[in-house]
């Protein structure tokens, strides 16, 4: 315990996040107000049933959410910055690099056809290019300078896009409201919703015209900085040219020296200088490109890391010569080519064995531990993360409804949904009947007034179909939402199941620690 | 015609308390074509009793022939060798061992007709140089004693061919002639409750399906039924006529459910009805299926990959690798005196949701090379303690066996 009290660096932390979908059924809210840090190599794990938001999360950190989903508020810095707001072309530069993800299933995450050494080199090569690199680096200020501009410009037109859907989304329900309104008289309603439709229009027609002012406003801006990035990026080639000319006479410079002095040579003394000009050639094509061997080189040795066994001969095989657990394991080394601070891994034991996820397990605490490699790990299964994680985040309906140290989480629960967790877990050492969860995750898109596990929960009470509950502090690091907690609420009992494990549990510990 | 066995509906084995029983059933693979052919051992001699009202569970790793088990069972397969009684009826067999005896004993004959003609012709050569004139009538005797004892080898090998021919016969004639009825005695669960369901028929057609093709043609009364099945399995009338994308995927695994149950089944198998579920709809289909197995007297065939849900359900446990059952036990037992390293190996991957006794807890990794010395003696199935078999040797046989005494002892003490 004592290691959590020292104070820890925040790798990537995220603030209130909340986030739609726009589906033709409606506005999904699959995030409301999600809150959580990750700290350098801890693993946070994030539990909950399918549907309650754990993926849509990861991909937001990731940047890949799909077309119709929207940012409503909420941010998620990382090293300074706000992930939410960051462009798509900046994103390359933070996706892969500085944060790697891995899917559910290894199979479909691998290219069937190309070997995987290929897979594993590829990104390795495609940042291998020196040259490129420092051409992109000249020209990266201008470059984002110009793409700030446009979307900023984006950005604003989006905003005020969804502002006017959110409007025009209250003026039918106003619409709906009125038509079902019984005081009314037909004519009433007719004029009513004729108002409203006017003012549906006019909101349209005021935010076309403000799209178009901010198109003007923008313009000018866009233009400036396109014509700098285009004169800086000429500049640039010139001078990307102009170094590698000069580490081309450099090298030939050398070569020219080292075979007048071979000629020179007689008998042994050949040898060294033959030596010289290979490591003059193999100098030169390394300070311009990382090339296939060097990249297989450092492939390899991230493959045995990862543990996979004849990494060398493994490397030229193809996807569908290898287990589930080993296609896993592959899909952890492409990501980790990339010296990641951040990894997320989305329910990568879901599709594996028992025995293979425990492997994938351990791989990934030897990972946390070597490389301090931060995780955010995704899982619906409470009992997978006992052995790695730092920290639990739980949650429901879009919403982390208990968060706290695993240790805490696990032997101090005290949501009603984490109860319902831990209960439905099947135990080797008792057995009971298991305690389920009735009925299924709400529909998010009229999510449930108050606590939204109140309708699954048998120890909802009246005001938790009224009000949200807020979150109350357990301790430093533990935090619940549930109106349980509140002083006045009547005691509450976890299930016999879940107490009477985590009291055999601690007393196993007790007596460990006595002898 | 005379050869044609009478096995029609014939009650093989008599004993009213089991109802299936695999006989060293073997399932092989044709992988490959020409030159890259090979045969791949899915499952390689395994023999068990499923007693009435008893469940049984297989539980190993992913490619140990668990679900192929399964689906020999209830004849998604023509099982290759070996045969699966159901009520005493073979329903399914395979005839690869009587082939075998056929050609090993034609191939062995041969040689050894081989081997005495070569001891005539040695024979007959030292005769004609030993006499100074070649008589006929000892020649011939020697030709007559050789041609008796090729004639008898020819006999034996003869009848052993027709007795094997026959009883090939009678496999191919059972397993043309399985009655109907008693197969649809027999339901399963499918794993992923996603591909199980046709996604073009309402979940009344998928679910009276099999009352259809059994001969149940009143649309009424198929209906009532599915509307009975459809509540006993915790769902509503109404969701008959939708189509099974509308469901969530323990909604879907519990309409495939319902549509075994519709059937009456004796024997239900389940091939990882649950692996496929998120936890918490987990708990919900394992109390489910713990209920329909009180309220219909089921006998269950369970198939799973993890052993801390078979637990919950089974009266006896198999762990298979690599096609054949390594340890058998009843389920208190095996989790009380697990034996075999494997047993061992999938014991200690089990998650617990306890993270002080976890971060200490070691894996224990199998490696059958190096955890079993089969050079000298090959491994059969014993049983060390009653109704407790493993997989083992001579010398591990007593390892095993001071194994369950210490256990024995600690327990005690």
């Amino acid at each position: 315990m004592e290691k959590q009290v020292k104070n820890k660096e925040v790798v990537i932390s995220v603030r209130d996040l909340k986030l739609s979908f726009y589906t033709d059924k409606g506005r999904v809210k699959a995030l409301r107000g999600v809150s959580f840090d990750v700290y350098k190599g801890e693993v946070l794990c994030i539990v909950g049933e399918s549907g309650s938001g754990k993926s849509v999360t990861a991909k937001t950190i990731m940047g890949i959410l799909p077309g119709n989903g929207r940012v409503d508020g909420g941010s998620i810095i990382y090293q300074g910055e706000d992930l939410t707001k960051v462009s798509e072309e900046d994103f390359h530069q933070i996706r892969g690099k500085k944060i790697g993800m891995i899917f559910q299933d290894p199979l479909s995450s691998l290219n069937p056809i190309m070997r995987i050494g290929r897979q594993i080199t590829e990104a390795m090569i495609i940042n291998g290019d020196k040259i490129k690199r420092r051409y992109e680096a000249l020209i990266l200020e201008d470059l984002i300078a110009y793409k700030n501009a446009v979307s900023r410009k984006k950005a604003i037109i989006e905003q005020m896009k969804s502002n006017r859907d959110l409007l025009i989304d209250e003026f039918k329900d106003e619409i709906k409201a009125v038509k079902q309104d019984a005081a009314l008289s037909d004519d009433v309603k007719k004029e009513r919703i004729a108002a409203i439709h006017q003012k549906i229009s006019k909101a349209k027609s005021d935010t076309k015209t403000q799209i178009d002012a901010t198109k003007v406003e923008y313009a000018p801006k866009i233009a400036a900085t396109k014509a700098a990035l285009k004169d800086k990026s000429k500049q640039a080639k010139v001078e990307v040219k102009a170094y590698k000319a000069s580490l081309v006479a450099e090298r030939n410079k050398k070569l020219k020296d080292l075979n007048a002095q071979l000629k020179m040579a007689v008998g042994d003394a050949k040898q060294p200088i033959k030596d010289e000009i290979e490591k003059v050639k193999l100098d030169f094509i390394n300070s311009v490109k990382l090339t296939h061997a060097e990249a297989k080189k450092q492939a390899i040795k991230v493959m045995e890391e990862v543990g996979i066994p004849q990494a060398a001969r493994r490397f030229r095989q193809y996807p569908f010569e290898f287990s589930g657990g080993m296609r896993q394991r592959i899909v952890i080394a492409i990501a980790l080519t990339q010296n990641p601070d951040i990894l997320i891994l989305d329910e990568p034991t879901t599709a594996l064995d028992v025995t293979i996820q425990a492997q994938i397990l351990d791989l990934v605490n030897k990972l946390k531990r070597e490389r301090q490699l931060s995780c955010i790990f995704i899982t619906h299964d409470l009992g997978v993360v006992a052995n790695m994680a730092d920290r639990i985040a739980v949650m429901y309906a879009g919403k982390i409804v208990e968060y706290g140290l695993s240790e805490e989480v696990f032997y101090d629960p005290r949501h009603p949904y984490t109860w319902a967790l831990l209960s439905s877990i099947p135990d080797v050492d008792t057995k009971e009947k298991l305690e389920s969860i009735p009925g299924t995750p709400p529909n998010m898109i009229y999510p449930p007034k108050g606590d939204a596990f109140a309708l699954r929960s048998k120890y909802a009470m009246a005001i938790d179909f009224k009000e949200e509950p807020p979150f109350f502090k357990l301790s430093d690091t533990h935090y619940a939402a549930t109106w349980l907690l509140d002083p006045r609420a009547p005691q509450a009992q976890m299930p016999k199941i879940v107490s009477e494990r985590i009291r055999i549990s601690l007393e196993k510990a007790g007596i460990k620690h006595g002898a | 015609m005379a050869h044609k066995p009478k096995t029609k509906f014939r009650q093989e084995l008599v004993d009213n308390d089991v109802v299936l029983s695999v006989r060293h059933l073997k399932q092989y693979f044709k992988v490959g074509f020409q030159a890259r052919k090979f045969i791949t051992k899915a499952v390689h001699d395994i023999s068990f009793d499923i007693k009435r009202g008893e469940v049984f569970g297989l539980v190993g790793e992913s490619g140990c022939g668990k679900t192929t088990t399964g689906r020999s069972i209830i004849r998604l397969y023509d099982i290759t060798s070996g045969s699966v009684y159901f009520q005493g009826y073979r329903i399914n067999a395979g005839s690869r061992w009587n082939e075998k005896e056929i050609k090993w004993k034609r191939i062995r004959a041969k040689k050894k007709i081989a081997e005495l003609r070569q001891l005539e012709k040695d024979e007959l050569a030292e005769e004609r140089s030993d006499a100074q004139e070649i008589n006929d009538q000892v020649l011939d005797a020697i030709r007559a004693k050789y041609a008796k004892q090729i004639q008898d080898i020819r006999d034996e090998v003869n009848e052993i061919v027709r007795v094997q021919k026959q009883k090939i016969r009678e496999i191919k004639y059972d397993n043309k002639h399985v009655d109907p009825r008693l197969m649809s005695k027999i339901q399963m669960i499918f794993q992923d409750p996603v591909d199980s369901l046709d996604p073009r028929m309402t979940v009344e057609d998928i679910i009276q399906e099999g009352l259809h093709i059994q001969g149940f043609k009143n649309k009424a009364e198929n209906s009532k039924k599915v509307v009975e099945v459809l509540e006993r399995v915790g769902l509503i009338a109404e969701y008959a006529s939708r189509y099974p994308h509308e469901f969530s995927g323990g909604q879907r695994q519990r309409i495939g459910i319902a549509r075994a149950i519709i059937m009456n089944p004796e024997l239900l198998i389940c091939d990882e009805p649950i692996s496929a579920l998120d936890v918490s709809i987990r708990a919900q289909i394992i109390n489910l299926l713990n209920d329909l197995k009180e309220q219909y007297q089921l006998t269950m065939l369970f198939i799973a990959h993890d052993l801390s849900v078979v637990k919950y359900f089974c009266d006896r446990i198999a762990v298979m690798y690599y096609g054949e059952i390594v340890e058998m036990a009843s389920s208190d037992d095996l989790f009380k005196h697990p034996l075999h390293p494997y047993t061992k190996a999938l014991l200690s991957a089990i998650p617990k949701p306890d993270p002080l006794s976890e971060k200490k807890r070691k894996r224990i990794p199998y490696n059958p090379v190096t955890d079993h010395d089969y050079t000298t003696e090959k491994p059969t199935l014993r049983e060390i303690y009653p109704g407790h078999f493993i997989l083992a040797n001579s010398p591990e046989y007593e390892k095993y066996q001071q194994e369950i005494a210490t256990i024995d002892a600690d327990s005690a003490s």
